[in-house]
């Protein structure tokens, strides 16, 4: 019994920060979401009026919630993909390996600040390098950013210039494969593909399932490029959640609005959190 | 396409392996080879003039021509970048110190200790990540301005002791891959929990902890938010939030601009290129048991 | 791949760890070695904490007004700090919620009225003595005072008002024989098609004209969002304006003239002016542009004009806003604070704050200050400056509506200009969505009682 104390010792610095700079902070903002609160005069009660309003009456609400989710639809799947399949290539033995594995790395090391400014100019319709190189093949580009049509594809794509870090995931998942039972799928005449399909792939669901978590957390919570590079344009067609909520907050100093928002974001989030955690039991596969 | 394997391929297949990777790196390195490029160009090399739609922009000028290496100390000369640089670095060692050790133990607690309600409590950690940082904001800066925190490093610090919920996580997945029988034995020799973790685990955990290091050092190299809202004293100002300050007032200076986000990402780009290995074998989450 | 730890690379570690050496003794070693970035010049005076958004060569000028003020007395000094545009807003309310705001800010957001209704800023009138004030009212170009102004007290007091005109290029014009300005929009409109070139793709290399900017063409048209004392958005006239700003981009393709407009470069530097480059040959923009013409493109031979009023619109109509100064709640120098703004936009001393005008290129608080020598000498060494005073004392010339979700309104005003001008939704659809999202926001304030 001594020992269980002793637990609460070890998380304790933890458990000190959760309560007060989460707990706490969460519980502040739960009042405030039924609040009207414009940050520096105090909050001032009004019920219920900010969910009724989101859900009733404010299309730019669903409009942001359809952005992100269409987002995180697209660019959560893609990117796991890419970086799977990157990771594979950047596992084989071969020379000047840790050179590629850099290269790859790069971008997700890179401040998205430094990289939106950047992407802007390669995707400028007229005299970016992007079109630049599609006239080469003769394909005419789009106005990437600056299409309603095409900016939140453009962004889906962008984001997998980022997928370096889970990439590594990938890696060091590979790395932890044990030698041993490909060894043995190959003395039972096992080929290369079966070998990839029936012991790599399994092995690795704990990785793609924890990339599938933060993938979705992350999606829910994208911001920054369109913050800089569309700021929610053209036409509202790249409004993310987190934009629009920020827009609420600190552009309309609506805080109490916000924080009605970030909370049902909250709920969102962890509900289909706790969706992919149900499924997980069918097709994760925990080794040993 | 396994691991170890030790079919080595042959001269053909290695060659076709580094073509493949070479066209896919393209896309990833392009974006940044282009900002170099830029620093090193005239403002007149960036624009197109009259009458031309096409522009220097083109791939076919992607190499500067003169090359305008005075874009770097301009850059330089225009924010007082040692005095930034200084207090990046300050708030990394601090940060880089803070979240490692307190991520450690709480990931021993989390990894080796039993107590009640400890699966519930590790869970609620990892569902903090999925917090939405906008939601805690408002009330954590109020707390820090009713504190007197308001203006000083330390709401940029003090949050890294309290463990990073990340590190935790990924620190006690490693742990739980260490051998039980080391730990028993220093145990059966008398020895704390607290000496067990000092003496026996953080010397076994070196990549994770190296790991953890290396993100945080790049969390807080690129934080920009942080100092926005908590620094008012051109004295305390980052380097992330010199370039963001650099960003929305040089809007035009491209060449300048580039060059300050080529000085801005080359120290990580080394770091990251000397600690490449440790850094994938620390976030192996299950370790290996051969 | 051993647990004891010895196989992960040591050598990886240790050239960590000497990293890790590296940055302690560069932070040390800086630390000891680095002086103060900004020492106060007068230690011993009361400093008045300035926050402004200008950098580059504007801040040049912003430090050496700052300088003078520094010089002009003993009591204060003002430390100036350039916050960066972008997150100013959020940083200045941080730092009031903060209980560390600055004594004084400059700015040119739509903010007066949102942070003058949540309490946050000083109102100036209750600083001024009341003839001074009396005499402010009186004296100060109704649109300086429309700016600053909400619910009937003053909270920014201007340093510079902006108007916008038609900057063009002569030697376009003569090339395609024209002999004069156009004076009808719909003249201009004739005029810009011959003028726009095209290359063998047929995309734009140069724009004659392009008409832009909902809030800036509503008035031209004889409309506004402001009207009477209350908004008016859904107006034959708004729309309108509205219409032909879609109809002409569609003349030329909506996506042909976006790709044209986002290969321009958009800083607001001076050598970044795409009418510079001889991208456009008329192009509208404000009056601030003479000055960094006369600076950074002497050679260039320019004209002005008003925008020309379309048939049934109003003459020297357009836009306007503003440089301003605030004071927020919770300064601690007020008076400091009020002292340099007084100097500053020559409230006491026209003579000697008409030189600060010029230096930015800024269009006076009031016509004391227009009539003053300095200035006087300012304008006849650009003639083409007056084309901007001549707008400044028309009545048609009209600032964002001073309503408490001025952000919001603006954002929304953007969005239906971009759907009308993509070709996305018609105009009319663009106004009704406009007017519907702006009559929800009013209710939704109402029903909370504000």
């Amino acid at each position: 019994m001594k020992r269980s104390y002793l637990g609460y010792w070890f998380i304790s610095p933890w458990l000190v920060g959760f309560l007060a700079l989460t707990v706490l902070p969460f519980f502040i903002s739960i009042y405030l979401s039924f609040c009207r609160y414009d940050v520096v005069s105090p909050p001032v009660f009004i019920g219920v009026q900010n969910y009724a309003e989101l859900f009733s009456n404010d299309p730019l609400f669903w409009k942001s919630l359809q952005n992100t989710l269409l987002y995180a639809v697209f660019a959560v799947p893609l990117g796991i993909a890419t970086a799977f399949g990157l990771a594979l290539l950047l596992n084989l033995e071969l020379r000047g390996m840790s050179v590629y594995r850099t290269l790859f790395f790069l971008p997700h090391i890179v401040p998205t600040v430094a990289t939106s400014v950047v992407f802007m100019w390669i995707l400028n319709p007229q005299i970016g390098l992007m079109n630049s190189v599609l006239g080469l093949l003769g394909v005419a580009g789009p106005a990437w950013l600056s299409d309603p049509r095409w900016a939140m594809r453009t962004l889906v794509l962008m984001s997998l210039w980022g997928v370096g870090g889970s990439v590594i995931t990938y890696l060091a998942g590979l790395k932890d494969i044990p030698i041993s039972l490909y060894e043995a799928a190959r003395s039972d005449g096992a080929g290369a593909f079966a070998r990839a399909l029936h012991i790599t792939l399994p092995m690795m669901t704990p990785v793609i399932f924890f990339n599938l978590i933060m993938g979705i957390i992350g999606a829910f919570q994208y911001f920054t490029q369109a913050y800089i590079m569309t700021q929610g344009g053209p036409q509202d067609s790249t409004l993310f959640y987190a934009l629009y909520l920020f827009y609420r907050s600190w552009r309309y100093l609506d805080m109490g609005y916000a924080s009605a928002m970030a909370w049902i974001l909250f709920v969102v989030v962890t509900l289909t959190t706790l969706v992919v955690f149900k499924t997980h039991r069918k097709w994760v596969h925990y080794g040993d | 396409m396994t691991p170890h394997s030790s079919s080595q391929p042959g001269a053909l297949g290695r060659a076709g392996l580094h073509l493949v990777l070479l066209l896919l790196a393209i896309p990833y390195v392009l974006p940044l080879i282009w900002m170099l490029s830029t620093a090193l160009k005239e403002d007149s090399q960036i624009f197109p003039r009259e009458g031309s739609a096409q522009s220097a922009l083109a791939l076919s000028n992607l190499i500067p021509n003169p090359l305008a290496w005075h874009n770097f100390p301009d850059a330089m000369a225009t924010v007082p970048f040692v005095t930034y640089l200084r207090n990046t670095l300050l708030l990394c060692f601090i940060n880089v110190l803070g979240a490692v050790l307190s991520s450690a133990v709480v990931a021993y607690g989390f990894a080796r200790l039993r107590f009640r309600g400890r699966e519930f409590l590790f869970m609620l950690m990892i569902a903090t990540m999925a917090l939405p940082g906008q939601v805690t904001m408002i009330p954590t800066f109020a707390l820090y301005s009713k504190l007197g925190w308001y203006g000083t490093f330390l709401p940029l610090t003090v949050p890294a002791f309290f463990g990073v919920p990340f590190f935790v996580f990924l620190m006690r997945q490693f742990f739980l891959t260490l051998p039980l029988e080391l730990s028993e034995a220093a145990r059966i020799e008398g020895a704390t929990e607290w000496q067990i973790l000092w003496r026996i685990v953080l010397p076994l955990s070196k990549p994770v902890l190296a790991t953890c290091a290396l993100f945080q050092f790049l969390g807080t190299w690129n934080d920009f938010f942080g100092p926005l809202l908590y620094i008012n004293d051109p004295e305390k100002y980052t380097l992330a939030y010199g370039l963001q300050q650099f960003m929305s007032s040089y809007g035009g200076k491209w060449g300048q601009l580039m060059a300050a986000s080529t000085l801005f990402i080359l120290p990580i780009i080394v770091l990251f290129f000397a600690a490449q290995k440790t850094f994938i074998q620390g976030i192996a989450t299950t370790g290996s048991k051969a | 791949m051993g647990i004891e730890g010895s196989s992960f690379g040591k050598r990886q570690l240790r050239r960590l760890a000497f990293l890790a050496n590296v940055v302690v003794a560069c932070v040390l070693l800086a630390w000891v070695a680095v002086p103060r970035a900004e020492p106060r010049l007068f230690p011993e005076r009361i400093p008045v904490r300035f926050w402004h958004m200008w950098s580059g060569e504007w801040k040049i000028v912003i430090d050496k007004i700052v300088m003078r003020f520094n010089a002009s007395q003993n009591r204060y000094e003002v430390v100036a700090l350039s916050v960066p545009g972008g997150s100013a807003d959020q940083k200045f309310l941080m730092a009031v919620t903060g209980g560390d705001p600055p004594d004084v800010m400059a700015q040119w957001n739509q903010v007066i009225p949102a942070w003058a209704e949540s309490g946050l800023l000083v109102p100036l009138d209750t600083l001024m003595q009341p003839a001074e004030w009396a005499e402010l009212q009186r004296s100060a170009y109704p649109v300086a005072l429309k700016i600053g102004s909400y619910a009937g007290h003053l909270y920014g007091l201007t340093t510079g008002i902006n108007v916008f005109a038609c900057y063009y290029r002569p030697e376009h014009l003569e090339a395609v024989g024209a002999q004069a300005f156009p004076d009808s929009l719909e003249g201009l409109m004739a005029l810009a098609d011959r003028l726009t070139r095209f290359d063998d793709a047929h995309r734009i290399t140069r724009m004659g004209f392009m008409p832009a900017g909902f809030n800036m063409y509503a008035p031209i048209f004889g409309g506004g969002f402001f009207m009477d004392g209350r908004l008016s958005l859904n107006t034959p006239r708004n729309l309108r304006a509205l219409t032909f700003l879609s109809e002409s981009r569609q003349k030329y393709g909506f996506e042909n003239v976006l790709k044209f407009e986002s290969s321009l470069n958009t800083g607001g530097f001076a050598t970044e002016w795409p009418f510079i480059s001889g991208q456009y040959s008329v192009a509208v923009d404000g009056q601030w542009r003479v000055e960094q013409l006369a600076k950074y493109a002497p050679e260039l031979r320019y004209q002005t004009a008003p925008i020309p009023a379309p048939q049934g619109g109003k003459p020297l109509a357009g836009f306007s806003n503003g440089n301003f100064m605030i004071i927020p709640k919770g300064a601690r120098q007020v008076a400091g604070a009020y002292e340099f703004i007084k100097f500053w936009s020559g409230v006491d001393n026209p003579e000697r704050a008409a030189e600060f005008y010029t230096w930015g290129g800024w269009l006076p608080l009031s016509p004391r200050i227009t009539r003053t020598a300095p200035y006087q000498a300012y304008v006849r060494k650009y003639p083409q400056f007056e084309t901007f005073l001549d707008m400044l004392s028309s009545e048609n010339i009209q600032p964002t509506p001073p309503v408490p979700f001025q952000v919001l309104l603006t954002d929304r005003i953007i969005r239906a200009e971009e759907g009308a001008i993509r070709g996305s939704v018609s105009p009319l659809q663009a106004i009704s969505t406009l007017e519907a999202d702006v009559a929800r926001e009013i209710a939704r304030r109402k029903s909370f009682g504000l």
